[in-house]
């Protein structure tokens, strides 16, 4: 799939200096629609989902007057 | 005078490019120079920056167009989004979760994708906000100089985009990608 995203990058590239622009663009659409397919799949977790449970978001409420 | 917006705008898109190109170069020495692999949200960070830059080189080959900037402002955001999820996912050091090679100036690599997402999404806000999209941009095409600079600019990042591919074939081959070593070597 990394092969596949950078292909299309590259050719996007040399399309965008040596061939017709909108075919260029094309390729960089592609490019960015593999890329976003490829970030999904590589933080997607079958223990949390795209979720991030590492990070405590939560308040941390301590009964007043009392210090842990 | 008339022409000072439409040589601003070449200027400071120029200057985009050539910072792209210093901060990929670097990336690519520390890569080849220090052993260090990148991770599959590296390499999709690079592939970012070589996104905004194809918006660039497409206003020097083409002429002003706001789609060429919508263009890069789409992987800017990709840029930005990716290094912020990576740093999210890295910053409580877990067992196979942490940063990932050598620190510049006490940041790691994502921590500065950040910044320089940050810093391209400000440099487009700003061109726009100063120079607008107006006529005088739209008809105007780019001085012989910097018309020139950019042709070699280009063509640096078109090599660059080609070791990065070929390198890729090597670290991942056809499947997922991994850091501890090159697949096909």
């Amino acid at each position: 799939m990394m092969v596949a995203v950078f292909a299309t990058m590259l050719l996007a590239l040399l399309l965008s200096r040596v061939g017709p622009p909108w075919l260029a663009i094309l390729s960089l659409i592609g490019c960015l629609g593999l890329s976003v397919g490829l970030f999904l799949f590589e933080i997607y977790s079958p223990d949390y989902g795209f979720r991030m449970p590492w990070l405590q978001t939560m308040l941390d409420i301590s009964p007043p007057g009392r210090l842990t | 005078m008339k022409r000072l917006p439409s040589l601003l705008n070449d200027l400071a898109l120029l200057a985009m490019l050539l910072v792209i190109a210093a901060i990929l170069t670097t990336a690519m020495t520390l890569q080849y120079a220090y052993g260090e692999l990148p991770c599959p949200l590296c390499l999709l960070q690079r592939v970012a920056m070589f996104g905004v830059c194809v918006g660039i080189i497409l206003h020097f080959r083409n002429g002003y167009s706001v789609r060429n900037t919508g263009l890069s402002l789409l992987f800017a955001l990709f840029l930005l989004i990716v290094s912020v999820r990576q740093t999210l996912l890295d910053i409580y050091p877990r067992p196979g979760h942490s940063y990932i090679g050598s620190t510049v100036l006490g940041l790691h690599m994502p921590v500065w994708s950040i910044l320089i997402a940050l810093a391209i999404l400000l440099a487009f806000a700003i061109k726009l906000a100063v120079l607008g999209g107006g006529e005088q941009l739209r008809d105007a095409r780019p001085a012989p100089l910097l018309g020139g600079a950019a042709a070699v600019l280009t063509l640096y990042m078109i090599a660059l985009c080609g070791i990065n591919f070929v390198s890729v074939i090597l670290q991942c081959g056809f499947g997922e990608c991994h850091t501890f070593g090159y697949k096909l070597l």
